[in-house]
């Protein structure tokens, strides 16, 4: 009996402890309001991704031709061509109607599987090329920034769609990206990717990002002739 | 079977190494004659569609349509070979893969394929991104901005737009630009940095050169520029550069013209200096005041009238020396003398040398010098009281003393007085002549007796000649004609100023006495020339009594003359005597 009493009243003194007032949430330093803090509009958190996704692929792009032009005179493209990426298997839209049929919420996603799908072969890209000596530290230091600039690029898609979501312009079917869409870079054959391939395809994704963002802000943004 | 199957797979596995095709071929624009069909190129303008262009190459068989097909194949799983979309009609083997057939970030392969024998001649595999050439600019067009000062250069901004067919706007492609420029007909062309903008600046260009500019344009963080732009030029007319030259050939030649005047001026004016500077004139001998002219020429007129206007004739200078007692007598040597006397000198009458002056001249030192204290009734007097009566008296007279007999000096024949005759307008002095015809004892006597009679004066000078005015004004006119000298005119002043300087001897000259030695001689007229001293007034003038008007028997001793004076001791005066008669 008194134990059940003694219970009771620790969960009393926890109810009333429990004040609703009390508890701690997460709430934005900048509420809304024009005043003490500058909110960016979407319009601008769109210009600051594009702008961002765009170094990303300049980039990516220096880098393979640096690795084309060095390590592979020989042009040989017949290996090259038929190897597959590891994004290969995320559905992309391959054209401009394509990507402008899409829905926003399935656009955005695929930017967001994109981004997370080349989270550790980055990381991987960048050991293998510091580990090996051909490439130069300028060479690496491009392949780990390169590698950061993918992980923002993620955080501010994700920031973005939250104040779509917000908004109203995106419907709650976007799903939160959980680790099951890290994937292995594997070719068909399953060996790992090399170098080289792996800048090809990133240059590849990259390119499909910076593009369908821009798409994407078109759509959301009203602007003129887009 | 298996030996004809191998052999056509390495067939084709050879063509296929042979036969690759880059995936940025797009520069294989010019058919390769020496080498079968082939791929010329594919290209993509807006990243939406592509083309592909391919060439018979040597087989000429095989130049009729038809005869060689183009297949393809996307990098997807279960895609199968197939024909081109499109031959283009217009363009000759040309394979066109419009919006639906072209897919981005697809690898793409196509094929040359002679269907008939089942012969593939080439192939080349791409992606879309990575061949597209993007349309030139459209309206290229220049503004300038500015000329330099020099008018040697100048500065342009160029615009222009981008490509219709590539889609800006929604940012599909990202389009950076690049701009060329050259003198015209040159072969090398200037390249500027990339530029994501729509303008740009060219800065330095040189004027009256035509330029040649054009731009290009390429996907951002692609390889593959576009075509270029249609060139224009940009010419700017040099500014003439003569108006700026003109303005300062003229100012250089003002200014030499003015520098040369202006030293024409400055010898013209300055002539004189530059001459006396070149060509010193030899100094010639030149008293101050005096024409050397009128010394050569020797007239002695214009030269005693010059020379007597010099300072050394002013009568001021005794004013500031009171105390020079003495009036020094010259004695000249009587045969420096002339025949002429003195009286004469100074009535201009005759002509002498102007030695006389020059002797009265080197007086004037001895006489100022030192004012000796004398005890006889020695009239000294300084060379500045001969004024303007000139008279001239030998120092010799000092020595004699007035108890001796007088002894009759050599310059018996020299006149001591003039009696002053009339004044002029200007206040000058008119001497008469004295008595020449006198007989010459008598006239010793006279001149004894005026000499025993010479008292000394206070200050032993003449006093000026207003105060003499003075003095005159207050004296009644000195009766009756005198004794001893011949011109005395009734007018007051002239024997009263002549007076001035005899004190005692004043009353004695007026009356006919005679020295009890001398003679008796004629009573001479009373001589209004002496008066007695009254008393000396705060400028050391000396003020006269008026003389009497009867004459007084003169007592026989000059001592008694002497002491007979009720107002004035006889001789001399000595400066203490003259202190008890100042006021």
């Amino acid at each position: 009996m008194s134990r059940s009493l003694k219970q009771v009243a620790v969960l009393l003194v926890a109810l009333l402890c429990l004040d609703p007032h009390s508890r701690v949430s997460s709430a934005p330093i900048c509420t809304h309001g024009p005043s003490g803090c500058h909110v960016p509009s979407l319009a601008d958190l769109f210009d600051r991704v594009i702008q961002h996704s765009a170094r990303m692929h300049s980039v990516s792009n220096d880098l393979h031709s640096e690795f084309e032009q060095y390590f592979l005179p020989s042009k040989n493209h017949i290996g090259k061509i038929y190897r597959k990426c590891h994004t290969s298997n995320i559905l992309t839209p391959n054209g401009k109607e394509n990507a402008q049929k899409l829905a926003r919420e399935e656009l955005t996603e695929v930017i967001l599987k994109l981004l997370m799908a080349w989270r550790d072969p980055l990381f991987q890209l960048h050991q293998s090329m510091a580990d090996q000596q051909d490439f130069n530290s300028f060479s690496s230091n491009k392949a780990l920034e390169m590698g950061d600039m993918a992980h923002e690029l993620r955080k501010g898609v994700e920031k973005v769609a939250e104040k779509m979501r917000v908004l109203g312009m995106l419907g709650n079917s976007v799903t939160g990206l959980s680790a099951a869409e890290a994937m292995l870079p594997l070719s068909e054959s399953g060996e790992a990717m090399s170098d080289y391939e792996l800048l090809y395809c990133f240059r590849r994704d990259s390119n499909k990002v910076q593009n369908y963002l821009k798409i994407l802000k078109c759509r959301i943004v009203p602007e003129h002739d887009c | 079977m298996a030996y004809s199957l191998s052999l056509s797979l390495l067939y084709l596995g050879l063509l296929c190494g042979n036969g690759l095709v880059s995936a940025r071929g797009s520069e294989l624009f010019t058919a390769d004659p020496s080498r079968g069909p082939h791929f010329m190129g594919c290209r993509s303008r807006e990243q939406e569609t592509f083309r592909c262009w391919w060439s018979a190459g040597t087989f000429q068989n095989l130049t009729e349509p038809g005869a060689l097909r183009v297949f393809y194949k996307t990098k997807k799983a279960l895609s199968e070979w197939q024909e081109c979309p499109d031959y283009t009609r217009t363009v000759e083997n040309e394979c066109y893969f419009n919006k639906t057939y072209t897919q981005i970030w697809t690898s793409y392969c196509v094929q040359l394929r002679s269907v008939p024998q089942n012969i593939t001649y080439d192939e080349a595999c791409f992606t879309v991104e990575n061949i597209v050439h993007p349309d030139p600019p459209v309206g290229l067009n220049w503004t300038l901005l500015n000329v330099s000062r020099s008018g040697l250069h100048f500065d342009v901004l160029v615009r222009w737009a981008p490509p219709p067919s590539a889609d800006v706007q929604m940012g599909w492609m990202s389009l950076v630009y690049q701009v060329h420029y050259r003198v015209r007909n040159a072969s090398h062309w200037e390249m500027l940095d990339l530029e994501s903008g729509t303008q740009q600046s060219i800065y330095g260009l040189h004027t009256d050169k035509e330029y040649e500019v054009r731009v290009r344009c390429k996907m951002l963080a692609f390889d593959n520029f576009g075509e270029f732009s249609n060139s224009i030029i940009v010419h700017v007319a040099q500014i003439p550069s003569k108006e700026s030259m003109f303005p300062t050939t003229l100012v250089l030649i003002f200014g030499v013209i003015g520098v040369v005047i202006l030293l024409v001026l400055l010898i013209f004016s300055q002539q004189q200096k530059l001459m006396v500077i070149f060509l010193p004139p030899i100094p010639a001998p030149k008293i101050r005041g005096i024409d050397p002219e009128l010394l050569k020429n020797g007239k002695l007129d214009q030269l005693h009238s010059l020379l007597s206007s010099q300072d050394m004739y002013k009568p001021d200078f005794y004013h500031e020396d009171p105390w020079v007692e003495f009036i020094q007598l010259d004695l000249d040597d009587p045969a420096e003398k002339n025949e002429s006397s003195d009286t004469q000198h100074l009535l201009g009458l005759s002509r002498s040398d102007s030695s006389h002056f020059l002797n009265f001249k080197s007086d004037n030192e001895s006489g100022r010098a030192s004012p000796k204290p004398v005890d006889l009734p020695l009239v000294s007097r300084s060379s500045s009281s001969i004024s303007d009566l000139g008279i001239q008296q030998t120092s010799e007279v000092e020595e004699t003393p007035i108890q001796t007999q007088p002894t009759v000096p050599s310059w018996v024949n020299m006149d001591f007085y003039a009696q002053v005759s009339d004044f002029t307008a200007a206040g000058g002095v008119v001497l008469s002549p004295g008595q020449l015809n006198s007989p010459p004892v008598k006239k010793k006597e006279e001149e004894n007796e005026k000499k025993i009679q010479f008292q000394l004066v206070s200050d032993g000078a003449y006093t000026s000649e207003n105060t003499a005015r003075l003095l005159s004004a207050d004296m009644p006119p000195s009766p009756g004609p005198e004794q001893g000298y011949q011109a005395f005119s009734t007018q007051d002043i002239e024997g009263n100023l002549w007076n001035v300087e005899y004190l005692v001897s004043a009353n004695d000259s007026q009356t006919p006495c005679l020295v009890p030695e001398a003679p008796p001689a004629p009573i001479l007229p009373p001589v209004s020339d002496y008066t007695v001293v009254q008393e000396v007034d705060a400028q050391h003038s000396l003020l006269l009594n008026p003389p009497p008007s009867q004459p007084v028997i003169c007592p026989h001793s000059p001592n008694k003359h002497l002491s007979a004076m009720p107002t004035m001791p006889m001789g001399y005066l000595t400066p203490e005597l003259l202190g008890n008669l100042n006021p």
